[in-house]
């Protein structure tokens, strides 16, 4: 409660700031975003942008983790692809992925293609390390009551250690969630025609700060809607786990 | 024995190699022009050039300056809301929904407004890297500083050390290993952030340098670049780590390299 009323606090004096004549001409004041915002939702100025954003962060999103997941699990359960895969996963996960962008768009050109792989591969890392320690914590116990009351070794991973590695593989695909976004702007700052990084630049170089702040706003709701969607998509799949959520 | 020793780094070097073959045989097989796939040869040429000449050790000073200033400001600033969070109910009250709150916008966009704020020049990224920074610091501090022992906490109150006191000498050793993994955290994040703003917006630095190189068709040089970038990351991780140990003594990481 007293939290939002800081947050309420902080927005009050932003729109006295912006309200005084003397402000500069960059500076616009809440309520002239929000109404920016509806204008531009009702000419259609933004959401065709939105439209091509998501379809670049979420393929690559999901491809990047999806591989990052499965591969962590395995290698977390399996020794001969332990010993090959992490230790150059390791070694590159503090390279920052997006100097690989002009490389991957020197191969597969600048279209929307390098961009899903750059944030796939960005993805991939935080997905694949999370899960990787997510399996290899899995209770030692649990495995060897399952091979004795005779499970398989694919019920073991399945049934064992697939559940034990939830609540790390879902750290990791929020943290990739979030790296997602950062990449996917990055780049549309970068090169592109469209996406809301685009237009947030195009705005910038053009002087329009009306749109500027309606595309960041767009930016932020975006990553706090799937932020809440991802925490909801936990909730639901972890409801057997006590409420150590957030 | 040996033997196995000798089998086991083989496997670890396995795919490294293979990529590494594989490069150079695509760059030899004369298949794809040197500009887009060039040879190990050149970038090491490359990369000499890089690491003998003045100018291009300037933009490496450039964009350590710059994202290390900004994770130093975070971690003071972070670590300092965090301790506060963590030990004040009403701290945590006023400050906790605006982070979490925030937490997953990314803060990139708003790269274009401190640029009108702070000027293109270094300001405006080393105020990026800071933001972006001071959440995975602020949230980990956040969880050390509550998780501390409560004897602790009660000896140090009853032998009469103060509230600071108890703050600096109890809490922060206390929390230091979650501080640690917060800025082990963040470390990379600010390259990213350094690398991202300086290929956006930048006349230096080594983001600059690979669009630069890019734009003018060097890509041995850009391939150079990029491989200094990574193993600075490298390098800085490392001794992220080192220092970590140094400091946090007593408990030991958990085999995150351990191999």
């Amino acid at each position: 409660m007293i939290g939002w009323g800081l947050l309420a606090a902080v927005l009050g004096l932003w729109q006295l700031v912006a309200t005084r004549p003397e402000h500069p001409e960059f500076v616009l004041s809440p309520v002239e975003i929000g109404v920016h915002f509806a204008a531009a939702l009702r000419s259609g100025e933004l959401l065709p942008h939105v439209g091509a954003s998501l379809l670049r962060s979420l393929p690559g999103f999901v491809l990047g983790s999806a591989i990052g997941v499965i591969l962590g699990l395995l290698a977390g359960v399996a020794r001969s692809l332990d010993q090959m895969l992490s230790p150059v996963v390791f070694l590159t996960y503090p390279v920052p992925k997006i100097v690989f962008l002009p490389i991957v768009m020197l191969w597969i050109g600048i279209g929307d293609a390098s961009k899903i792989v750059i944030i796939a591969l960005a993805c991939f890392y935080p997905c694949f390390v999370n899960a990787y320690y997510g399996a290899r914590s899995t209770p030692r116990i649990m495995v060897w009551a399952s091979l004795n009351m005779g499970a398989r070794r694919s019920q073991v991973f399945g049934k064992i250690v697939v559940p034990s590695a939830l609540p790390l593989v879902f750290a990791g695909l929020r943290v990739s969630l979030a790296l997602s976004f950062i990449l996917l702007f990055s780049t549309e700052m970068i090169n592109a025609r469209s996406g809301l990084g685009f237009l947030i630049r195009q705005a910038e170089s053009s002087l329009r700060f009306d749109l500027m702040y309606v595309s960041i706003v767009a930016v932020a709701a975006l990553g706090y809607a799937s932020d809440q969607l991802l925490l909801l998509a936990r909730r639901r799949v972890l409801a057997w786990q006590a409420a150590t959520t957030r | 024995m040996t033997r196995s020793l000798v089998m086991g780094v083989l496997r670890r070097l396995s795919l490294v190699l293979a990529g590494l073959t594989v490069w150079e045989l695509v760059a030899r097989s004369g298949m794809f022009s040197p500009i887009i796939v060039p040879s190990l040869a050149r970038i090491g040429r490359e990369l000499w050039f890089l690491a003998t000449s003045a100018g291009s050790l300037v933009e490496v000073w450039q964009s350590l300056f710059r994202g290390l200033s900004g994770l130093a400001l975070a971690s003071v600033v972070g670590v300092t809301l965090g301790v506060v969070m963590g030990r004040s109910a009403v701290a945590a009250a006023f400050l906790s929904p605006m982070f979490s709150g925030t937490y997953p916008i990314p803060k990139i966009a708003l790269f274009p407004i401190f640029i009108y704020l702070f000027g293109i020049g270094s300001l405006a990224k080393v105020v990026l890297v800071f933001l972006e920074c001071l959440y995975p610091i602020v949230v980990t501090t956040h969880a050390g500083s509550r998780a501390v022992n409560r004897v602790l906490l009660w000896s140090a109150a009853n032998m009469g050390a103060s509230r600071g006191r108890i703050l600096a000498r109890v809490v922060v050793p206390a929390a230091a290993p979650f501080i640690f993994a917060g800025f082990r955290i963040a470390l990379p994040i600010a390259m990213v952030v350094v690398i991202i703003t300086e290929m956006i917006s930048s006349a230096d630095g080594l983001g600059y340098l690979v669009m630069y190189s890019l734009a003018s068709f060097k890509t041995d040089r850009m391939l150079a670049a990029v491989v200094v970038i990574s193993l600075l990351g490298l390098a800085l991780d490392r001794l992220m780590v080192a220092l970590r140990d140094r400091l946090v003594f007593w408990e030991r990481l958990d085999s995150y390299y351990a191999e």
